[in-house]
């Protein structure tokens, strides 16, 4: 009970910052669309599986808006939110098909390879992409209703925070529930489900294909609130920080990404006006994190795991 | 629980606090006159930015020093556009939500203009695009708040074909390595449609488009000394022209080929760009033209440059005063319009619309479509009896309004459908003296 | 025909010899260590940040031109002395035996933090050096002029993977480093101390990451930013070339040397995809790459 007052609070007080700044409601909006993307890290990291390039699904997710509000003149918030949504898992279902195939080391170089590709692709293919100049993103509509810029803004941070909670409680269902549950099994000792005939490959596609749709989520968030997609949006070092957010936030419960990453974007915005080494510190604080608070990390660092042969 | 209960109440407090701050927005005359200024100042386009930068400075010293617009003494802030794309976004978003910030002066970078547009529209500041030159701007909608007082590629890249035409009558094989985005693919384009226009059996043989910031172009010379061009077109810029001019330099490209750098001139002073290529300036910006040398304001511009920053202001520097002179007229002229009252952002728009500004090299006019009309200055390096480094020599200054397409029209089909004698009615290369 | 192949030939080896130094270094700390350093690329362009501004302050003092050589050494020494013992005690050697997702981590806020550490150190403007590019003149091949300074890095390349064989096989250093990669625990028991050998792999492989970085200073200019290109270039070498192998990461070099030249004569458009396509139809096809055997543990 304390638990749910404390997160409508939470919810509340970050819906009136943004409501009374802004650049701050544009600020948060960006971070909670990344901390969706980093919500599909930490299902993954779950299963012990790191991904180098869980960016592209963000970016397929961001450019779907795009290549939908262009090519098929789809404008409506909500088409554009599920249509990029179900683009990204499809994508899921397709790469996570080949991918799951792999841990390790050779799971993270594989989508880190998936995702150069495409990143590469994205900024090279001027006449289909926009190249490194990326696409614009129309406004939406909203049930066929065209509103004023700052409305749109409006209704775009409110229905990301208002996805918080919904999406959220699906994904904690989900980890809940024996599919769930058997991600850390996978992540323990795979070889013992696969003596009681667990679908490994079965598992891992439902957690691959729900962590792009995700990360899918995030992306189609973002191109909304920032008006453009960019290749860049791929890049490698956007995975790593995926994965850092997450991370620092916690892989453990549901809420820790959008913690982390909230935290992240509002330190920033405090740390820009004092100091431009933000990569310093931000890497510094992972070490620190890493290295001095293992217990607050799910998993990820359970000193009684024997390291996995490769 | 209570942290939660004091962050709420205090974005309870914010929230009124803006509503309240809204409200009592109104046209007094402010106290200061904020300036969001954005430009390269980091990484290898920084060479090419900075000179902008520090123009910004400069000038708003100057008119500070002079009693600022009206007595309102600008305040600038100077935002790096190398943190990329979302940043500057972001960073444009943040300075617009102060409300001493009444202008823009943003961007250097196509891409960024292009980005910022949609938003512009949306926050309904003056935006002046002070460098970006995409003719893509303009061309896929209004933007009422948007304006680019130096003009798009068009005659940008136009001039050169003609210029090119002129000094090389008998070329055949043209090659291309531009940055890879809206600038390069654009200049190309157009280059190429001109071209053809005027000499149809021109032949393109290479077309690379390395990305910007490249530091090494190796193998793009190796590809384009194999393609035997007689010509070799360029549009990169900044810390990308100087690695070029670097590494092509000993492996014989600027013996084998006639060279035209579009933005050479910004180099002329940190890399040693050979004799005989054709530079520009993307517009009539040099400090050195004739019309320069002739403007009083403009001798003391660059005297005064040269003492502050122990360099010549090369074109991106003057393109970035010219853009100080034109946001200083239209709240001048929106003074004048309203009675001397400080302007809203709607009036000083109104007053950046259809306005002819006489710059320090030039005149700049706005067309209805916020775009501007300026001369084209072209010509080829040649040693300066009193420079340490080369400068431009057989000018042409095409007239601006000859070489710009009407509005709402398509910019290549324009350019396909000039008439047959179109060269001989421009000017040609030494009659600009 | 002959007239483009051989300048296709040429170019090649030239790109291929720059990517080797760095992606050997990654792969051979891999091989010893295991561990797969996310930072690696970092030191690629300290090294490079290093030799420019060295070669600049030779020049800038009057020293002879020539100096300018040797000091592409010093600095990819010097940059390996600092960090390489430094950063393998404190960080690296914490993360041993964790699980990948812990060695990326890590290694991912270590890049972060060298990457400011440039700025901070070498500011944000881009650097150009290139006195040994000129001092060695150049030669024309199938009517392209190339530089001699090309064809020394393919030269000093074949020279590392032959001096990198030779350490491993018939040093005592190269004996205790293939005993630590065969077996761990099992050297640790026979008295080898795992522990310097560890820092010396992982210092050996920061020096060619840097000494890559200084080789290619000479024929192209320093930016910020080029650590995390070079960074998923040297990953995908060795990754096709299977991690741990150093023939693997020589030929796996040519192979995306050639892709990207032969993208960037014909098939401008995909300069940039060439080298991950390449990666990402060979690990599909061998997850291990070319010259990996499963158990990835081979020098």
């Amino acid at each position: 009970m304390q638990k749910l007052l404390l997160i409508t609070v939470a919810l509340v007080a970050v819906c009136a910052a943004g409501i009374s700044t802004p650049w701050l409601q544009f600020a948060l909006t960006l971070a909670i669309a990344k901390g969706f993307a980093a919500l599909g890290v930490a299902v993954l990291l779950r299963a012990g599986l790191i991904s180098i390039g869980h960016a592209m699904f963000f970016a397929i997710g961001a450019y779907s808006v795009a290549f939908l509000g262009r090519d098929l003149g789809l404008s409506d918030f909500v088409g554009l939110l599920v249509g990029a949504t179900f683009i990204s898992a499809l994508s899921g279902v397709i790469i996570g098909a080949f991918m799951v195939r792999y841990r390790a080391i050779f799971f993270a170089m594989l989508n880190l390879a998936v995702s150069m590709v495409l990143f590469s692709l994205l900024s090279k293919l001027y006449s289909y992409t926009g190249g490194t100049d990326g696409m614009r993103v129309a406004s939406p509509t909203f049930f066929g209703i065209a509103a004023a810029e700052q409305t749109i803004d409006l209704i775009l941070f409110l229905t990301t925070v208002l996805l918080i909670p919904a999406v959220g409680l699906i994904v904690n269902a989900y980890l809940k529930s024996p599919l769930g549950h058997s991600l850390s099994a996978v992540h323990t000792n795979e070889v013992r489900l696969a003596y009681l005939s667990v679908p490994v490959g079965g598992i891992l596609m439902v957690a691959y294909t729900l962590s792009a749709a995700l990360a899918g989520l995030g992306g189609a968030i973002a191109a909304l609130a920032i008006g453009h997609v960019l290749p860049e949006m791929a890049y490698w070092t956007e995975s790593g920080h995926l994965i850092l957010v997450a991370v620092l936030g916690g892989v453990g419960g549901v809420a820790g990404p959008f913690i982390g990453s909230t935290f992240l974007e509002l330190t920033h915005t405090v740390a820009a006006g004092i100091t431009d080494s933000w990569s310093m510190i931000v890497g510094i604080a992972l070490l620190v994190v890493i290295f001095f608070l293992p217990n607050g990390l799910f998993g990820l660092f359970n000193p009684k795991r024997k390291e996995r042969a490769i | 629980m209570s942290m939660f209960r004091r962050t709420f109440l205090a974005a309870g407090a914010l929230c009124a606090a803006a509503l309240t701050g809204a409200t009592a927005q109104a046209e007094e005359k402010p106290s200061v006159l904020g300036i969001g200024v954005f430009s390269f100042t980091s990484g290898a386009t920084a060479a090419y930015g900075l000179p902008g930068r520090n123009a910004a400075e400069l000038m708003v010293e100057q008119i500070n020093a002079a009693g600022g617009i009206n007595g309102v003494p600008l305040q600038p802030t100077f935002v790096d556009e190398a943190q990329g794309t979302e940043g500057v976004i972001t960073e444009f978003r943040k300075l617009s939500a102060d409300k001493t910030n009444e202008i823009m002066v943003a961007a250097l970078s196509s891409g960024n203009c292009m980005a910022l547009a949609p938003i512009v529209d949306e926050l309904k500041i003056p935006t002046v695009g002070w460098n970006c030159d995409t003719h893509q701007l303009f061309a896929k909608g209004a933007h009422p708040y948007y304006f680019r007082p130096n003009g798009n590629t068009v005659p940008e890249f136009l001039s050169f074909a003609l210029y090119l035409l002129s000094v090389k009558p008998d070329v055949k094989r043209i090659a291309i390595i531009n940055p890879d985005y809206a600038f390069g693919h654009d200049a190309a384009n157009i280059f190429i449609a001109a071209i053809k226009r005027m000499k149809p059996d021109v032949e393109i043989v290479a077309e690379l488009y390395p990305k910007l910031g490249s530091a090494t172009f190796q193998t793009e010379i190796s590809r384009l000394t194999a393609a035997r061009p007689d010509v070799v077109f360029s549009n990169l810029w900044g810390g990308d022209l100087e690695n070029f001019v670097r590494q092509a330099t000993p492996r014989g490209l600027f013996s084998r080929s006639q060279v035209i750098f579009a933005l050479g001139e910004s180099s002329l002073q940190n890399v040693t760009i050979p004799e005989g290529v054709i530079v520009g300036v993307l517009g009539d910006g040099w400090w050195k033209s004739p019309d320069a040398t002739s403007n009083p304001e403009a001798k003391a511009f660059v005297e005064a440059y040269r003492a502050k920053y122990g360099a010549y202001p090369v074109f991106p520097a003057m393109k970035m005063a010219n853009s100080f002179l034109y946001v200083k007229h239209a709240y001048e002229a929106a003074m004048k319009t309203n009675g001397g009252k400080w302007p809203s952002r709607d009036e000083v728009a109104a007053a950046m619309r259809g306005s002819v500004v006489k710059t320090l090299t030039g005149t700049t006019t706005t067309r209805e479509d916020n775009d501007g009309i300026v001369d084209q200055i072209v010509g080829m390096t040649t040693t300066s009896p009193d420079l340490p480094f080369p400068v431009l020599g057989r000018m042409a200054r095409y007239d601006g309004k000859a070489l710009m397409p009407p509005m709402n029209s398509d910019p290549i089909g324009w350019i396909s459908s000039l008439p047959d004698g179109f060269a001989a009615t421009q000017p040609q290369p030494g009659s600009y003296q | 025909m002959l007239q483009i192949l051989i300048p296709i030939l040429v170019d090649a080896l030239a790109n291929a010899a720059l990517i080797f130094f760095v992606a050997v270094g990654l792969t051979l700390v891999f091989s010893v260590l295991r561990i797969l350093n996310v930072a690696h690329g970092s030191f690629y362009s300290i090294g490079a940040y290093a030799a420019a501004s060295l070669g600049l302050w030779i020049i800038g003092s009057g020293l002879p031109a020539w100096l300018t050589f040797p000091s592409l050494l010093v600095s990819a020494a010097l940059v390996a002395g600092i960090f390489g013992p430094a950063i393998e005690r404190t960080i690296v050697r914490w993360t041993y035996g964790k699980s990948e997702a812990v060695q990326i981590l890590v290694t991912f806020g270590l890049f972060l933090i060298l990457e400011d550490l440039q700025r901070i150190v070498f500011g944000v403007n881009s650097l150009y050096e290139d006195t040994p590019m000129g001092l060695l003149g150049s030669v024309t091949f199938g009517g392209v002029v190339y530089l001699n300074y090309q064809l020394l890095l393919i030269g000093l390349a074949i020279l590392t993977i032959v001096g990198l064989k030779f350490l491993i096989g018939h040093t005592r250093l190269g004996r205790l480093i293939a005993a630590v990669v065969a077996d761990r625990e099992m050297s640790q028991a026979m008295g080898i101390n795992t522990d310097r050998v560890f820092m010396i792999a992982f210092t050996l492989g920061i020096f060619l990451a840097a000494l890559g970085g200084a080789l290619a200073t000479p024929t192209s200019g320093v930016t910020p930013g080029l650590g995390a290109d070079t960074m998923v270039l040297a990953f995908a070498v060795a990754a096709i070339g299977g991690l741990g192998r150093i023939e693997g990461a020589a030929v796996a070099a040519l192979i995306v040397a050639v892709a990207r030249v032969l993208a960037i004569y014909y098939l401008p458009a995909l300069d940039a995809v060439a080298p991950y396509i390449v990666m990402l139809v060979v690990l599909l096809i061998r997850p291990y790459g070319l010259f990996g055997s499963v158990a990835a543990r081979r020098i």
